[in-house]
C-alpha cells in the first residue's frame, strides 16, 4: 500500500476503572482502503473506535487522524471524520430529511448545502420513501442506513464504521459493501469494525486483529494466515471423492451435507490437490476455502491466545502492563 | 461568533422540535391557559364583591405570576432535567458530539430550549396578565420587575434541570434531584426558616400597666374612661419568643419570596399591602424585625396623655417595609450561582474527548 496512512494508531490503551479495555493497539489506515477491525465481542472494537471518534481520551499512546490529533484538536478531526456509531440514536420525532439537515448545520453547513446534501445522501442510502417521517418509525435497517448517511453528511476523509452491517438484510448488505468500496475507491480511509468475518472478507483490504485490547501483530496475523485450513470439497460422487483422497493418502478428512473438509497448507498446495483431484477422475463441483480469509486467521489467533501457547510479541506485551 | 451563534441555533432548533412539537405540549399549555382564565374570573369576581376598587387587578396580577411561577417550577424540571443523560441514553449526544457543536454549545442550547419551553407557560398566561392590565392598577415598575425575576427564575430551574441531567447518569434520577431542589427552595427554606426560629427562642418580658376602672368616678361617654385616671400595678409577663429575625436570611432563598420583595408593591391608605407581592414580602421584611425583648404597654399613661389606643398602635406593613432592608437580590444571586454551577459541571462534564466517565454510563 503506498497511499498515505490516514490513521495511525500507535501503543493506545485506555482503562475505565478496573477494566482495561484497549490495551496496547497500533495500526495503520490508509487512503482509499478499506481495512477491517476485528475481534470478538468485548474485545475494545467500539472504545477504539470512540477514542478515533475524539470521544473519549486515550490513556496512553497517539492517535493520528487525517495528521490531527484528537485529543489536542479534535475540531480538526471532526471535520475530515465521519463515524457511525454501533448505538443506531436517532432524534425520533425528526424527519429523515431533516435530521440529516441539521447534522449539516452541526458541521457548520449553509442551509441552502444542508438541504442539497440531505438530498444527495437520501438518494445514496435508499430512503427516498422514508425521507418525510419520523425516524421513530424507521425498521432497524433503515435506522442503519440513515446512521450511516449521517456520518458521510460532510464527505468526511476518514470513515469509522462500528457494526455497519448489523440488522440488514442481504440485499442491503450487498449495497453497503458496494457503498464502503466506492467511498474507498474515492480515496476516502474506512475502518470497518465487526464480528461477521465473511462480510468483511467481501469488502476489506486489511485487516486489524483486536483481541483482549490488544492488537495482533503483522508477523502474527502472517503466521496464522500461513496455517494448515480447510478447504471443502464437494464432488458429483462422494463415494469417489472419498476413494480417491485415501489414495492420495489424504487421511483424517470429515464429510458433512456441505462436502468434504480436507486441511490444506496455503493455496499453492490447494491448487495442487485439485489438479490431482481431477487427474484422479473425480468430477468436482466445489473447492474453496471452507472459512474465509478473516475468519480462519481470526480463529487461529483466538485458539493460539486459548491455547496459550503462543509467544507472539504483542499478546506478552499487552499482559506485562 | 455567528457561526457560534449558528450552530447555537441549530441545538437549540433542534431541541424545541424534539421537545416542543407534541400533542400533548399544545394540551398542556392549553390547560394552563385556561386555568389562569379561570382564575382570573373568579377573582376578579370575587374581589369585586369587596367593593370596586381598580387596584384589585394588582392582586388579580400578581396572583396570576406566581400561579405561573408555581406551573413553571412544577414543569421544567420534566422538560429539562433529562435532556443531557436522556440523550446519552437514546444514543444521540455522541452523534451531535462528532459534530462540530462544542460541549458548550450543546450544553447551553439545551438550557436555552427548556427556559424556552417554560416561558411558553408565561405566554400562555399572557392574555389574563394583559386583562389586568387593562383594567389598570399595576404599576409600571412591579410589573417590570415581576416578569424580569420571574422570567429569570424560570431560566434557573431550567438551567438547574440541564445541569444536573448533565452531572447524573440516569435521567430518573436528575428530574427528582431537580425537583428536589425546586422543593428544597420553595418549602424547604420555609421549613427551615420555621424551625430555626423556633429553635432561637428568647425570654420576652412584657409590662402592662393598666387603668383600674373600679376608681376614678364617672366614665367618660366620649372616651370611655373614668373621670380621674388611676393606674394599676404594672403586671409582667414573660414568655419564650421564637427568633425570626436570626433566620430570616434563609426565607430570602426561596423564589416565591425573591419575586414577591422585588416587585413594588402598592399599599393601600391604611398601610397594607394591595397585592400579593406585598403579602408575601412583609413575611420576609417582617421576620427582620428584632423582637422587643423588654416591651412596655403602658396604657395608663396612654390614657392620661389623652389617647388611650396609642398604647396598642402597632407598625404598619407599610412602615414595616420602609425600615427593613430589601433582600430578593440576595436570593437572586443565590439562584444565579447555583444554576452556573450546575450549567459549568454540565459542560465540563459533556467535553469530549472525555476522561472520564458517569459511571455505569454508555458514551455513546
Amino acid at each position: 500500500m503506498n497511499a498515505a496512512a490516514v490513521i495511525v494508531v500507535e501503543g493506545v490503551s485506555r482503562s475505565f476503572g478496573e477494566v482495561h479495555a484497549v490495551r496496547d493497539a497500533s495500526f495503520e489506515v490508509h487512503a482509499g482502503s478499506v481495512t477491517a477491525l476485528i475481534g470478538p465481542n468485548g474485545s475494545g472494537k467500539t472504545t477504539l473506535l470512540l477514542m478515533l471518534a475524539t470521544l473519549l481520551r486515550p490513556d496512553a499512546g497517539s492517535i493520528r487522524i487525517a495528521g490531527h490529533d484528537p485529543v489536542a484538536d479534535p475540531r480538526a478531526v471532526r471535520s475530515a471524520m465521519g463515524w457511525m456509531p454501533d448505538v443506531l440514536g436517532s432524534w425520533g420525532s425528526i424527519s429523515v430529511r431533516r435530521t440529516l439537515e441539521i447534522t449539516g448545520r452541526l458541521y457548520e453547513r449553509s442551509a441552502a448545502a444542508s438541504r442539497e446534501r440531505a438530498q444527495q445522501l437520501i438518494e445514496l442510502v435508499g430512503l427516498e420513501p422514508q425521507a418525510e417521517q419520523p425516524t421513530r418509525v424507521l425498521s432497524r435497517g433503515q435506522k442503519q442506513r440513515l446512521s450511516l448517511a449521517r456520518a458521510l453528511v460532510h464527505e468526511p476523509s476518514v470513515l469509522l464504521l462500528d457494526e455497519p452491517a448489523s440488522g440488514l438484510d442481504p440485499a442491503a448488505r450487498v449495497e453497503l459493501r458496494t457503498l464502503v468500496r466506492r467511498l474507498a475507491g474515492e480515496g476516502v480511509a474506512v475502518l470497518v469494525s465487526s464480528h461477521v468475518l465473511a462480510e468483511l472478507d467481501e469488502m476489506a483490504d486489511a485487516a486489524v486483529y483486536l483481541d483482549h485490547g490488544v492488537t495482533a501483530s503483522a508477523e502474527r496475523v502472517e503466521r496464522s494466515r500461513a496455517q494448515a485450513r480447510d478447504w471443502r470439497i464437494r464432488a458429483i460422487d462422494g463415494a469417489q471423492l472419498e476413494a480417491a483422497l485415501v489414495r492420495l493418502g489424504l487421511a483424517g478428512t470429515t464429510t458433512d451435507h456441505l462436502g468434504t473438509s480436507v486441511s490444506v497448507a496455503g493455496e499453492r498446495e490447494a491448487a495442487e490437490l485439485l489438479a490431482r483431484l481431477v487427474g484422479e477422475g473425480v468430477a468436482i463441483s466445489a473447492f474453496g476455502p471452507a472459512v474465509g480469509d478473516l475468519e480462519h486467521t481470526f480463529l487461529d489467533l483466538a485458539r493460539g491466545d486459548a491455547a496459550g501457547a503462543d509467544p507472539a510479541p504483542a499478546s506478552t506485551e499487552g499482559s506485562e502492563r | 461568533m455567528s457561526r457560534y451563534l449558528d450552530t447555537l441555533g441549530t441545538i437549540v432548533l433542534l431541541e424545541l422540535r424534539q421537545r416542543i412539537r407534541s400533542v400533548a405540549w399544545v394540551v398542556l399549555v392549553s390547560v394552563v391557559f385556561v386555568l389562569v382564565g379561570i382564575v382570573t374570573l373568579l377573582l376578579w369576581a370575587s374581589l369585586a364583591a369587596f367593593g370596586n376598587d381598580v387596584s384589585q387587578s394588582a392582586g388579580i396580577y400578581s396572583t396570576v405570576i406566581f400561579f405561573v411561577l408555581l406551573v413553571g417550577t412544577l414543569v421544567t424540571p420534566a422538560i429539562s432535567g433529562a435532556a443531557i443523560n436522556g440523550d446519552r441514553d437514546a444514543g444521540t449526544l455522541a452523534t451531535t458530539q462528532v459534530t462540530l457543536a462544542s460541549a458548550n454549545q450543546i450544553v447551553l442550547g439545551k438550557f436555552l430550549a427548556a427556559w424556552t419551553v417554560a416561558l411558553t407557560f408565561l405566554a400562555a398566561s399572557l392574555p389574563a396578565l394583559l386583562f389586568t392590565l387593562i383594567a389598570g392598577g399595576v404599576r409600571g415598575d412591579t410589573l417590570a420587575a415581576s416578569l424580569g425575576v420571574l422570567v429569570l427564575e424560570l431560566g434557573v430551574v431550567a438551567a438547574i434541570g440541564v445541569g444536573l441531567s448533565g452531572l447524573i447518569s440516569r435521567p430518573l434520577f436528575s428530574v427528582v434531584t431537580t425537583y428536589l431542589v425546586v422543593a428544597a427552595l420553595s418549602i424547604g427554606t420555609l421549613i427551615a426558616f420555621t424551625l430555626g426560629g423556633l429553635a432561637f427562642q428568647s425570654q420576652q418580658t412584657q409590662t402592662y400597666i393598666g387603668i383600674d376602672y373600679s376608681v376614678g368616678g364617672e366614665f367618660d361617654p366620649v372616651t370611655g374612661l373614668p373621670e380621674e385616671i388611676v393606674c394599676l400595678e404594672p403586671e409582667t409577663y414573660s414568655y419564650p419568643v421564637p427568633r425570626f429575625d436570626y433566620v430570616w436570611g434563609i426565607l430570602a432563598a426561596n423564589p416565591y419570596i425573591v419575586l414577591a420583595d422585588a416587585a413594588p408593591t402598592t399599599f393601600d391608605r391604611n398601610g397594607y399591602p394591595q397585592d400579593l407581592f406585598g403579602q408575601f414580602a412583609i413575611g420576609v421584611r417582617g421576620a427582620q424585625l428584632t423582637p422587643d425583648l423588654d416591651s412596655v404597654t403602658d396604657e395608663c399613661a396612654a390614657a392620661l396623655s389623652g389617647d388611650p389606643g396609642a398604647a396598642f398602635q402597632q407598625e404598619t406593613p407599610q412602615q414595616i417595609f420602609e425600615r427593613t432592608v430589601p433582600s430578593w437580590f440576595v436570593g437572586l444571586l443565590i439562584h444565579l450561582v447555583l444554576a452556573t454551577a450546575a450549567m459549568a459541571g454540565a459542560i465540563a462534564r459533556t467535553r469530549t474527548p472525555a476522561g472520564s466517565l458517569p459511571t455505569g454510563s454508555r458514551i455513546a
